[in-house]
């Protein structure tokens, strides 16, 4: 067998869409391997040590970031859907998404800081609203 | 700051919109309107005419129509979701085409969408080789294909972009049985990738456009990048309601040498084969037929004012308004056309 | 019309206007040039066709430029050519230089927008008939050497290289899509999920959710100290700017601004490559490559002269084959269509008005851009010291709003901006290398239809070495670059034993 002959490859255009896939997958389970055989030691050694729930997560803010943008994420186009193309889900559950994590990331809770985190959970909104929706017609939640 | 102040004022506005936000008449289209659009491209032809359409209906009933740029599956999801009116869908003939070449993704839209009025064609669709190319004409090709010549021809796949290619197929099997076998696809993307594989004489036969490609019919002869039209694959008709200048330095009138009678690419031995890509408004099944009603009056009168014409016709497209139930029929019709050819030359 | 008679205190005012809003575009995390373009197009209808490209020109200039304020202060990439950015851009602010670092990026800015803007007006038509000698082999060399250059970014070779592959792989999530060539199959997704991967992960939210995303929940796992990088820099508490900082940049310079216009000049191969390719073959080439990543200016210049660099590189294939370099120019082509002016080989010739306003407004357009920004930067470099509670969620908001508009309004593109910010803080914690990763993501797509249809036309992988002279150069620099990867490894494997002992 040639070289020529060795390297001729036929792509069918309606399987074609399998190939480039095909070959990542395969690289990707090559290094993994070669990621393993080399250092698959050192990486049990530190699974292994680690406790089964990382210590010093602050659980509050962490999570609470998570669980406010996905109920920010949920709301927008539930709320957007009730004023269609307007942009409002946005704005309305932007509010108090602000303000939910403004207070979150707070570290002192009293009057001063509340007041500018209230403020600016309206204002910012409020600018990005109508800047983006009313002035430029981009379209938002 | 004025900005202050202009925001002041929209928030008092905006609590007022808060207080109203149901549509109050069902026939009225809602104040917001959302026109989805089968294309990703802001800078292509289907925005472009979306674009037209949207502002002169956005006048003629005041209120907001905004163009979204989505792509094809994100339009008809969108529309899918929304049976009120606030969200319509503009495309073209790909809309149907994508399931008469059995494209995954693509309804049938004669079945699960009303198909609404046709607002314009671009009659650019059309068929290049090189300027030095043995073929100078359709007839050439043909001729080549009889003789058992390979003819690679580069289209997009599952769209307006193949059905040219597949019309040549089915002349082809007519004229010489078996010949079509030698005409293939190569299926590539954009006009660039198109144009590069005419460059590399890596194609015989591009698709391509009067407007993308008329400069390169320009070039001279030995420029790598000269290109010849073989066929322009609109009807006589269209082209001659084209401004008399055409594109560039093409004249209608030359344009016209490129399209049916004086190209003859068959369809059935007798007609020849002709295709405009025309742009249409595709609705929501449940939506308030009274609202294809004010739009089909609305565009009736804007129509009616002939100012839109010259704005469409000033980039190259033709002004081509039906209203929706004769736009439906008409399309239907011409869809099952088009799935004739399709099957006629579908070896399996 | 005279040349003289278009260039008013109006047309001026219009670039001048559009520079600034395109900055503030690029600025905003999650805002692209490319969408401040496509949301002043219809605007020019009414400004008539040199006013009207003097507006879009400006935005594009400053959208570009403007990228670089969030990669440098607050690690987000605020274009995805600015990625590269972040890189050394980062770490400077991180020291207290994030002025400094602005400077610099500013001045490099406007150096690569400059140079490329003179390769455009004196050799637009021949850099186009270089560029057509690109086809599908040479286009997928050049996307494999922008690869190549993952193994240099890695602080460990094989998980980097691993990254850069998962990157690519993850790429290919969707349909085999139809409009560059492929077949409209799905590939890679779970049936459940379909409905949504259609069109695969966005690269915007994606790129918004592993920078953006990612390092804000990092924070919150930390608790939001403040007092902790961000808001206890002083600015200015390290180095101070001074030109002597680009003594010796002159080919650093020179070489990435050519690169950045070259890579703008071949369409399809995608800015984003240009800035990457341009910081990796610095760094090849620097004597201190271990100082790359640890803020480095020469880093920055590097990948800012080469996105900027995109600007005047990309306007070639446009202004002559009337084929978009990137996604911007791509709407610019709308500007021409609605006022009826064809672009192609003969646009130039045809139009030496408008041509020439063209240039003049680029070149307006970068020196605009120079002036504000450097005018404007000690208040932008203030961004640091807002709060964190502060900051953080409105970097949030915009991030949702970026995702959001990128593909005008679709919500799928706002999850995956939070499927790929748990990505982020998962890859952080298990060691994956975001950068290679990043990489490989942008440049998945063309590396597969450039592979695969150079397959499909010439049916052999020989093909890949025989091609063109071309083709075999890109070997000989794909080479390079591999060896400078793996000396370099070596050497940084030696300074760690010498230190260790």
């Amino acid at each position: 067998m040639s070289l020529e002959s060795l390297l001729s490859v036929s792509i069918d255009f309606d399987t074609s869409h399998t190939v480039f896939p095909t070959i990542t997958a395969v690289v990707l389970g090559i290094l993994l391997v070669a990621i393993l055989a080399t250092r698959g030691r050192t990486i049990l050694a530190t699974v292994g040590s680690l406790p089964w729930w990382p210590a010093k997560i602050d659980h509050m803010r962490f999570f609470g970031t998570l669980v406010g943008t996905v109920l920010y994420f949920i709301a927008m186009p539930w709320v957007g859907d009730f004023y269609p193309n307007t942009g409002l889900g946005f704005y309305i559950c932007s509010i108090p998404y602000l303000f939910a994590m403004s207070v979150l990331y707070l570290h002192q809770r009293d009057k001063r800081h509340l007041m500018i985190a209230g403020l600016n959970a309206v204002i910012a909104p409020s600018v990005v609203w109508y800047l983006l929706s009313e002035l430029f017609n981009i379209s938002l939640p | 700051m004025t900005g202050f102040f202009k925001t002041l004022a929209t928030a008092a506005g905006f609590a007022a919109m808060v207080a109203s936000p149901i549509i109050a008449n069902a026939a009225e289209l809602p104040s917001n309107v959302r026109l989805v659009i089968g294309s990703k491209s802001t800078g292509g032809d289907t925005y472009q005419n979306s674009a037209i359409v949207a502002e002169a209906l956005s006048k003629k009933l005041d209120i907001n129509v905004k163009v979204d740029a989505v792509g094809v599956s994100e339009a008809f999801k969108a529309l899918d979701r929304d049976s009120r009116g606030t969200t319509l869908m503009m495309f073209h003939d790909g809309a149907y085409m994508g399931n008469l070449y059995g494209v995954r993704g693509y309804d049938n839209i004669f079945e699960k969408y009303n198909v609404g009025a046709t607002v314009s064609i671009n009659p650019g669709n059309a068929y290049l080789v090189a300027k030095d190319s043995p073929f100078r004409s359709m007839e050439d090709v043909f001729a080549a294909a009889a003789a058992g010549q390979r003819i690679r021809v580069a289209i997009q796949a599952g769209g307006v972009s193949e059905i040219g290619l597949s019309a040549m197929k089915n002349a082809a099997k007519i004229m010489y049985p078996g010949a079509e076998e030698n005409i293939v696809a190569v299926n590539t993307g954009s006009q660039a990738d198109k144009n590069q594989l005419l460059f590399d004489r890596q194609a015989d036969v591009i698709n391509g456009s009067v407007q993308a490609n008329e400069q390169f019919t320009q070039l001279a002869q030995d420029d790598q990048k000269a290109m010849r039209f073989i066929w322009v694959t609109a009807r006589e008709e269209t082209i001659k309601q084209a401004n008399p200048e055409g594109m560039g330095n093409t004249t209608s009138e030359e344009l016209l040498g490129y399209t049916t009678p004086n190209v003859s690419v068959t369809i059935d031995g007798k007609k020849d084969f002709t295709f405009d890509k025309e742009f249409f408004f595709i609705f929501n099944k449940d939506m308030d037929p009274a609202i294809i009603e004010t739009i089909d009056n609305a565009l009736a009168e804007i129509y009616a004012e002939g100012k839109i014409q010259e704005t469409q016709k000033n980039s190259f497209f033709i002004p081509n308004f039906l209203p929706s139930t004769e736009a439906s029929a008409y399309l239907k019709d011409k869809s099952e056309t088009i799935r004739k050819i399709i099957s006629s030359i579908s070896t399996k | 019309m005279d040349f003289l008679s278009i260039l008013t205190p109006f047309f001026f005012t219009l670039v001048a206007s559009g520079t600034v809003i395109g900055i503030i575009f690029g600025a905003i995390p999650g805002m692209t040039a490319t969408m401040a373009v496509a949301v002043c197009l219809p605007l020019t209808y009414s400004l008539g066709l040199e006013n009207g490209l003097a507006l879009l020109l400006g935005l594009y200039v400053g959208g570009i430029s403007g990228g670089l304020v969030p990669a440098i202060l607050l690690n987000i990439p605020g274009t995805p050519s600015s990625i590269a950015t972040t890189f050394d851009g980062y770490p400077m602010t991180q020291k207290g230089e994030g002025e400094r670092a602005l400077r610099i990026a500013v001045i490099s800015s406007f150096i690569g927008g400059i140079i490329s803007l003179a390769a455009l007006y004196f050799f637009a038509p021949a850099l186009a008939d270089f560029a057509i000698k690109f086809s599908y082999v040479e286009k997928f060399l050049i996307i494999f050497f922008a690869l190549t250059v993952m193994a240099a970014l890695s602080s460990n070779m094989l998980v980097g290289i691993f990254s850069g592959v998962l990157g690519i792989f993850l790429s290919l999530i969707g349909a085999y899509d139809i409009s560059r060539g492929g077949n409209g199959e799905l590939r890679l997704v779970p049936e459940f999920l379909e409905y949504y991967l259609e069109s695969g992960f966005s690269l915007l939210p994606v790129l918004i959710g592993i920078f953006g995303l990612a390092t804000i929940l990092i924070e919150a796992e930390d608790g939001m100290k403040d007092g902790k990088d961000l808001s206890s820099i002083k600015i200015g508490k390290g180095k101070r700017f001074d030109f002597s900082v680009f003594k010796g940049q002159f080919v650093n310079l020179i070489r990435s601004s050519g690169i950045g216009t070259f890579v703008g000049i071949l369409p399809g191969v995608g800015g984003s490559a240009a800035s990457i390719l341009a910081y990796s073959q610095q760094k090849n080439f620097s004597k201190n490559p271990e100082r790359f990543g640890k803020g480095e200016p020469s880093g920055i210049m590097a990948s800012e002269s080469a996105n900027n660099g995109l600007t005047g590189g990309a306007l070639v294939p446009l202004l002559s084959l009337g084929i978009p370099g990137d996604s911007t120019t791509a709407i610019l082509i709308g500007a021409f269509t609605l006022q009826g002016i064809q672009v192609g080989p003969l646009f130039i010739g045809n139009n030496p008005v408008t041509w020439d306003a063209m240039i003049i407004a680029m070149l307006a357009a970068n020196i605009v851009m120079l002036l504000v920004m450097i005018f404007a930067i000690r208040y932008i470099a203030k961004v640091v010291m807002i709060p964190k509670n502060i900051l953080f969620p409105i970097i949030l908001m915009m991030c949702v709003v970026g995702a959001y508009t990128i593909n005008y309004g679709v919500m799928f593109d706002v999850w995956t901006l939070l499927i790929f910010g748990l990505f982020g803080y998962f890859a952080h914690k298990i060691g994956l290398e975001i950068a290679p990763f990043i990489i490989g993501f942008i440049l998945g797509p063309s590396a597969e239809i450039y592979f695969v249809k150079s397959i499909e036309s010439f049916g052999t992988l020989s093909i890949f070495f025989t091609k063109s002279w071309i083709a075999v150069l890109l070997w000989v620099l794909i080479g390079l670059s591999v060896w400078f990867s793996i000396t370099i490894a070596r050497k940084k494997k030696k300074d760690l034993v010498q230190n260790g002992q």
